[in-house]
C-alpha cells in the first residue's frame, strides 16, 4: 500500500492523463474535416494514449497502487485490464485506418465522427478500468453503452438502426439494475457502520471485509443486481440479445473493440464486485452464481453457433461462449481458475479481433457476410484465409495457440475441485463448437471458385495487425512472456 | 426520533399514494403526451420527498440534488418529449398491446407484490414500507411499460419511470448517494434521452414509423 499518494501530485497527473488524452483527442478529431487529416489525428492519438497507458500500468508494476483524489486509483487488477485495452485499441485504430477509406460524409458516419466517438469509447473503458469508486465505475459504465450506441448505429441501415436501438435500450435497462445493486451495497457498506464517503470505494469495502458481512441478505441482493446488470453488457445468457445485432451490424472495428475490450471491462467490473462479496460473506454465493451464468451462456452459445448463417453473428456467439468460460474460470476460483480465466480475457480479445479483422476483409471483398454466399475464399483470398484459419483454430481452443493454455487451466482447475459436471459440459461444448467453426470454416474456405473479390490483396494496415494478432497468439501458446505472467500474477493477488 | 422525523416518515408514506395513483393512470393513459404529463407529476412526487428528506437530515446536498430533480425531470424531460412528438409528427396513441383493463390489473398485482416483496426488508432496515413497496412498484412498471407499448417514445418513458424507481429506492434506504455520483447519474441519463432521441428520428426517417415492434429483421 502505498501512504503517500493520497494527494494529486504527480502520480495523480499520471493517472490522469490516459483520461484527459480521448477527452480531448475526441474534440480535436471532431474539428477536422478532412478525412485523412482525422485518420493521421487518429493514430497520433492513439500512440499517445496507448504510451500514457504504459507508463500507468509500468508506474503499478515498480511502485505498487496509484492514487489520484477519492475517486481515480490504478492497482494490478485494474493495469492488467488496461493492457489489453492498450493493445487491442492500438490494433483496432491501425486497422480502422485502412478499413474507412471507403467511408463517405454522412451525419454522424464520416471518419471523424467515426474516430471522435472511439476516442469517448476508449475514455469510458479506460475510466471504467481507473474508477476507485463503485458509483463512478457505474457511470463510466453506462457511459460505455452512450458511447458506443452511435459506433453500432454508423451504417444508418435499416438492420443497423434497429441494432443500436436494441443495444441502447437493453443496455440501458441492464444497467440500471447494476445501479439498483449498487446502492444495495451502498445500503449495506452504510448499515455497517462505513463512513458514507468511503461507502463506495472498493478498497475499503474490501478492507471491511467480514463486517461488511453482517448482513448477509443484502449483500446477496446486491450481487444478484449486480450480476445481472453488467451480466447484461457482458452477454451472459439470458441478457445476451442485444449482442450478436450489435456485433453483426456495427463496422469491423467496432465489432472488435465491442467484442475484445468491452466485454472484458464489463468482466472486470463484476470482478471487483465478486471479490467484495467474497471477501465479507464467503466465495460461495458468488461463485455459484456466476458459475451458473458461465454454464449457461457456454451452453446455448455453443449450440446457436452450429446454426448461424451469418459470419459476424457466428463470432459474437463465439463471443458469448468464451464469456461464458471466463465466468466459469472465476467462479471455480483457485489458483488455476482465476489464472486461466484472467488470461483469457487477453487471448479471447486478441483470437477474435483478428477474426473480425479478416470478417472486414470479406465485406469488403465481397460484399457479403453470409456463410452461404461465400466460397473457395482459399483459392481467391489466400491472405484472408490464412487469417481466417488461424483466427478460427486459435478460438476453439486448439494448440499451439494461446487459448488452449487458458483453457486448459480452467478445465484442470474443475478437475482438481472434483467439478465433473462442470468439466463434462465444458469439454462438450467445446466439441461443439469446434465441429461448428469446422463446418462453417469448410463451405467457405473450399468449393467452386464462383466469385471475383475486388482486391483480394492485403494492404499494410490489414496484414500488421492480422500479423501481429496472429503471432502473439501462437507465442503465447508457447511460452508466456515473463513480464506477463508476472503481471498476470500480482492481479491474481488483488483477487485472492 | 423527533416531531420532524415522525412528519417526514409520514409524508414519505403518504406521498407513496401519489405514486401508486400516478402509475396506474398511466396503465390507462391512451396518449403519449398523456404519460408524459403523469411521468413529470410523478417526479413532482420524488422532488417533494427529495426535499422533505433534506428538511429533516438538514442535508445542503439534498436540497441541490431536489432542484437538480426538478428542473430535469419535471421541466427538461418533458418538454423535450413534446417537442419530439411535435417534430416526429406521430400518432398520438400509445399503442398499447393490452388493453387498459388488463393493464390496471397487471399494474395493480406488481402494487401486491412489490409490498410482499419489500416486507420483510422495510422492517429489518427501518425505513416506511409504503415508500419502499412504492419504488419497486415503479420499477416493475416502468419494466412492464417498455415491454406493453410498441411506441419508441414509449420505451423512453418506461425507461425513466424505471430510473425514478431507482432514485426513490435509493433515496428513502441511504437518503441518496454522494453528491457527485448523483450528478453523474443526471448527466448519463441526459446523455441516453438525446442518444434515443437521435435513434427515434432515425427510426421513423429508416422505417416510416415509430412502432418498435415491427422492428424484427435481426433474428437468430
Amino acid at each position: 500500500m502505498c501512504q503517500n499518494c493520497a494527494g494529486f501530485g504527480a502520480e495523480g497527473m499520471l493517472l490522469l492523463l490516459p483520461i484527459a488524452i480521448p477527452v480531448l483527442g475526441a474534440c480535436i478529431i471532431l474539428g477536422l474535416r478532412n478525412p485523412r487529416l482525422a485518420t493521421r489525428a487518429a493514430l497520433l492519438l492513439g500512440g499517445l494514449e496507448i504510451a500514457a497507458l504504459g507508463v500507468v500500468i509500468w508506474q503499478v508494476h515498480t511502485h505498487g497502487e496509484l492514487q489520484a483524489g477519492r475517486y481515480l486509483r490504478a492497482d494490478s487488477l485494474s493495469s492488467f485490464f488496461l493492457m489489453s485495452i492498450a493493445f487491442i485499441s492500438g490494433l483496432v485504430l491501425v486497422y480502422a485506418s485502412g478499413y474507412l477509406r471507403h467511408t463517405g460524409e454522412g451525419r454522424f458516419s464520416s471518419p471523424r465522427w467515426f474516430y471522435a466517438l472511439v476516442f469517448l469509447f476508449l475514455f469510458t473503458m479506460v475510466s471504467v478500468c481507473l474508477s476507485a469508486n463503485l458509483g463512478l465505475l457505474w457511470i463510466m459504465m453506462e457511459g460505455t453503452t452512450l458511447a458506443s450506441a452511435l459506433l453500432v448505429g454508423f451504417y444508418n441501415t435499416e438492420g443497423a438502426v434497429e441494432a443500436g436501438w436494441k443495444y441502447l435500450i437493453v443496455c440501458t435497462v441492464g444497467i440500471a439494475f447494476a445501479l439498483f445493486g449498487t446502492i444495495v451495497l451502498y445500503l449495506a457498506a452504510v448499515k455497517a457502520g462505513m463512513n458514507p464517503a468511503a461507502a463506495l470505494d472498493w478498497v475499503s469495502l474490501m478492507n471491511a471485509g467480514p463486517r461488511l458481512g453482517l448482513d448477509l441478505s443484502l449483500l446477496k441482493l446486491a450481487f444478484v443486481f449486480v450480476i445481472v446488470g453488467y451480466g447484461t453488457k457482458i452477454g451472459f445468457v439470458p441478457m445476451h440479445s442485444w449482442l450478436p445485432d450489435a456485433h453483426a451490424e456495427a463496422p469491423t472495428p467496432i465489432s472488435a473493440l465491442l467484442s475484445a475490450v468491452l466485454l472484458n471491462c464489463a468482466m472486470y467490473a463484476v470482478m471487483r464486485y465478486d471479490a467484495i462479496v467474497s471477501h465479507a460473506a464467503g466465495p460461495a454465493f458468488p461463485h455459484t452464481l456466476l458459475l451458473i451464468f458461465g454454464v449457461m451462456s457456454m451452453v446455448v452459445a455453443g449450440l446457436l453457433i452450429l446454426v448461424q448463417r451469418n459470419l459476424k453473428r457466428l463470432m459474437a456467439y463465439s463471443s458469448v461462449e468464451h464469456m461464458g468460460i471466463i465466468a466459469i474460470g472465476l467462479g471455480l476460483g483457485g489458483p488455476l481458475g482465476l489464472f486461466g480465466a484472467l488470461l483469457h480475457t487477453f487471448n479471447h480479445s486478441v483470437a477474435k479481433s483478428l477474426l473480425f479483422f479478416s470478417a472486414g476483409n470479406i465485406r469488403h471483398n465481397l460484399g457479403t457476410l453470409r456463410i452461404d454466399e461465400i466460397n473457395s475464399m482459399s483459392r481467391t483470398m489466400p491472405q484472408t484465409s490464412a487469417a481466417l484459419l488461424v483466427g478460427s483454430v486459435a478460438i476453439v481452443g486448439l494448440p499451439p495457440f494461446a487459448l488452449f493454455v487458458s483453457e486448459f487451466a480452467i478445465l484442470s482447475e474443475a478437475f482438481t475441485q472434483a467439478r465433473y459436471l462442470v468439466a463434462a459440459l465444458f469439454l462438450i461444448v467445446l466439441s461443439i463448437v469446434f465441429g461448428g467453426f469446422a463446418y462453417h470454416l469448410f463451405r467457405m474456405l473450399c468449393g467452386e471458385p464462383g466469385q471475383h473479390p475486388e482486391n483480394p490483396k492485403l494492404i499494410p494496415s490489414e496484414y500488421m495487425t492480422m500479423g501481429i494478432a496472429g503471432l502473439c497468439l501462437l507465442f503465447f501458446g508457447a511460452r508466456i512472456p515473463n513480464l506477463f505472467s508476472v503481471l498476470l500474477r500480482e492481479a491474481m493477488a488483488v483477487l485472492r | 426520533m423527533g416531531l420532524v422525523g415522525i412528519a417526514t416518515e409520514k409524508v414519505l408514506s403518504s406521498f407513496s399514494v401519489f405514486l401508486f395513483l400516478t402509475i396506474l393512470l398511466m396503465a390507462v393513459a391512451r396518449r403519449i403526451s398523456t404519460s408524459v404529463l403523469l411521468f413529470s407529476l410523478q417526479s413532482v412526487v420524488i422532488t417533494a420527498e427529495v426535499l422533505a428528506i433534506a428538511f429533516q437530515e438538514k442535508l445542503v446536498e439534498a436540497y441541490v440534488v431536489g432542484v437538480l430533480v426538478f428542473m430535469i425531470k419535471v421541466v427538461a424531460i418533458p418538454r423535450a418529449f413534446f417537442l419530439l412528438t411535435k417534430k416526429l409528427k406521430t400518432v398520438r396513441d400509445v399503442k398499447a398491446s393490452t388493453t387498459p383493463t388488463q393493464s390496471v390489473f397487471i399494474v395493480a398485482l406488481m402494487i401486491y407484490l412489490s409490498y410482499a416483496a419489500v416486507h420483510s426488508y422495510g422492517q429489518a432496515i427501518h425505513v416506511p414500507v409504503d415508500a419502499l413497496a412504492a419504488a419497486v412498484s415503479l420499477i416493475l412498471t416502468g419494466a412492464f411499460l417498455m415491454v406493453s407499448r410498441k411506441k419508441a417514445l414509449m420505451q423512453m418513458l418506461g425507461l425513466l419511470v424505471l430510473e425514478n424507481g431507482i432514485f426513490v429506492a435509493a433515496l428513502i434506504t441511504t437518503f441518496g448517494m454522494p453528491l457527485v455520483i448523483e450528478i453523474g447519474i443526471f448527466f448519463d441519463i441526459l446523455i441516453g434521452l438525446l442518444l434515443m432521441g437521435i435513434f427515434t428520428f432515425r427510426i421513423s426517417d429508416t422505417f416510416d414509423h415509430l412502432d418498435v415492434s415491427k422492428l424484427r429483421r435481426l433474428r437468430g
